[in-house]
């Protein structure tokens, strides 16, 4: 016979709370995703290839696209080395002096607000140079990048058992090919993941960008010292336009965004192999 | 030359303010297995690793006394810690072989590190010799190119003994290395234990009477970081000198 349960309810009713509240949680990202893919297809559809290839006059986001590529490869070309080695030392010593001051630093730059990386960087590059360039751009977006490479870095190394250290010393192997030999190949699937989040994630900043690179849409950018556009920084300015054709563009204009970052991220994720323990 | 391999004199050991290694005096003869055993948490761990000096890894590790190594002492200002390592060579509780590395590149590391071997066939020759020695060499010889994760935990086990092996090394000191691994993995290390101390010095720590008594020569009982005694296992298990090693023995000790 059934009986009453109290135990049994609290357990159901628990579930269903997680449930709702999980599906909360989750429900805007699909949403978000349906939406600029809704949206976001039409244009596309109607405008074909030219949409990618073509410039703003032909109907095209070209000289963007190839703008956020510029400034996301050299973002990363200054970035990701420096921030690598932040992350090693801060990993290595994170009870001296400078290495706890690296991390509480870390932690402070990450949640900075990007727009006064765009400023400074303005201070810095685009006031002595007097114009917008990619190498503005590509700089503050290094700067926004530096502090997640170096903190994910730390952090995957640092889940790697001290004991893999241990058997490296024991064996003579010195203490810096310890780290490049073996803790940063062990820990390779957590840190390259960081590397796509940094990257993704300034790819698709638009703060600094306004500022610094400047934008560029009726023709491909030719120099790294002069402006050039990037896709978020054309849909900001597409939406800002009353016309409803800009508005479609700027649909397209994410959907593109969203396939670029997904057509990055996913083949990446899944070829990492973790090294199994 | 030294008939012991190490000689322990007065050794401390101080992890910050926690003094965990408290006044050791202890000789370990040369080619022999000595085994040092106590219950969980009383220092034995620690104390291995004050033979290679694997503790210069942990900073707040202090070492006072001295520790010879054939007779040199090895906390001297002009000793080189890494050629202490490979002098006495470490087996660890935990199997770690290195996960990204394939089985031969495991063995390979140290040596080509280290500069031991001096051409390729030389390597490849070492390493066969090694894997052989580690009686792994038939289980393996197949896959050497195979990452070391489809290994048993006991065939894990052998082919780190295998990566110290290659390195040629006089001390081999292993660390409750049956801990972590099944019945018929740990017999077979065990075995190997016993063959390998014809040319080997090895130290053993154990936190298991029984296997002491299976493999040791030589033992010595440590309780909270002090010696309560040391000497031939056949004696020490038979008539011990202390009643704390008694109780201890007899599983009355927690």
């Amino acid at each position: 016979m059934y009986q009453f349960d109290m135990r049994r309810i609290k357990e159901y009713s628990f579930l269903g709370v997680i449930c709702i509240l999980s599906f909360l949680m989750i429900f805007p990202l699909f949403h978000i995703i349906f939406t600029v893919f809704a949206d976001g297809i039409g244009t596309l559809v109607s405008t074909g290839p030219v949409f990618i290839t073509g410039t703003l006059d032909e109907g095209g986001i070209g000289p963007a696209i190839l703008g956020t590529i510029i400034l996301a490869f050299f973002a990363s070309l200054i970035g990701i080395p420096i921030a690598f080695a932040v992350g090693v030392y801060a990993y290595e010593y994170p009870h001296s002096v400078i290495g706890k001051a690296t991390t509480a630093l870390l932690e402070i730059t990450q949640e900075f607000p990007t727009i006064l990386v765009g400023l400074f960087v303005t201070q810095i590059l685009v006031l002595p140079m007097g114009t917008y360039s990619a190498i503005a751009g590509a700089f503050a977006l290094a700067i926004i990048l530096m502090p997640y490479v170096a903190v994910y870095t730390k952090e995957a190394m640092s889940q790697i058992p001290f004991t893999f250290r241990e058997a490296a010393f024991s064996i003579g192997v010195p203490k810096v090919k310890t780290v490049f030999l073996i803790i940063a190949p062990i820990a390779k699937r957590g840190i390259l993941t960081g590397l796509l989040i940094s990257v993704a994630k300034v790819a698709g900043e638009t703060a600094p960008l306004l500022f610094t690179a400047g934008g560029l849409y009726q023709t491909y950018p030719d120099s790294l010292t002069q402006p050039v556009g990037a896709i978020p920084l054309l849909i900001y300015t597409l939406v800002q336009s009353p016309s409803p054709a800009d508005h479609a563009m700027a649909w397209g204009a994410s959907l593109v965004l969203l396939l670029i970052f997904l057509a990055a991220f996913i083949p990446l994720r899944l070829s990492i192999k973790e090294v199994r323990l | 030359m030294s008939k012991y391999a190490i000689e322990v004199e007065n050794l401390n050991i101080y992890y910050g303010n926690n003094h965990v290694i408290k006044g050791i005096n202890l000789k370990i003869p040369q080619k022999t297995v000595f085994a040092i055993m106590g219950p969980s948490g009383c220092g034995k761990s620690t104390m291995l690793r004050s033979f290679n000096r694997l503790l210069d890894l942990n900073k707040n590790a202090r070492v006072t006394g001295s520790v010879r190594l054939f007779g040199r002492d090895i906390y001297a200002g002009d000793i080189d810690s890494v050629e202490v390592r490979r002098e006495v060579g470490m087996v660890f509780q935990y199997p770690n072989p290195f996960p990204h590395l394939s089985i031969y590149d495991n063995i390979a590391l140290g040596l080509k590190m280290n500069k031991l071997v001096k051409s390729a066939e030389e390597l490849e020759g070492r390493i066969e010799w090694a894997l052989k020695k580690a009686g792994l060499w038939e289980e393996v010889k197949h896959r050497l190119n195979d990452y070391p994760s489809g290994l048993s935990g006991g065939q894990r086990q052998r082919l780190v003994i295998a990566r110290v092996i290659a390195m040629k090394p006089k001390v081999i000191m292993m660390d409750e290395p049956t801990a972590n691994i099944d019945p018929v993995g740990s017999k077979k290390v065990e075995d190997l234990i016993f063959e390998l101390k014809k040319d080997y010095t090895i130290v053993l720590v154990t936190h298991n009477p029984a296997q002491a008594a299976r493999v040791s020569d030589y033992v010595a009982f440590i309780y909270l970081g002090e010696l309560v005694e040391t000497g031939e296992t056949g004696k020490i298990f038979t008539a011990p000198g202390s009643k704390l090693t008694e109780k201890y023995l007899t599983g009355k000790l927690v």
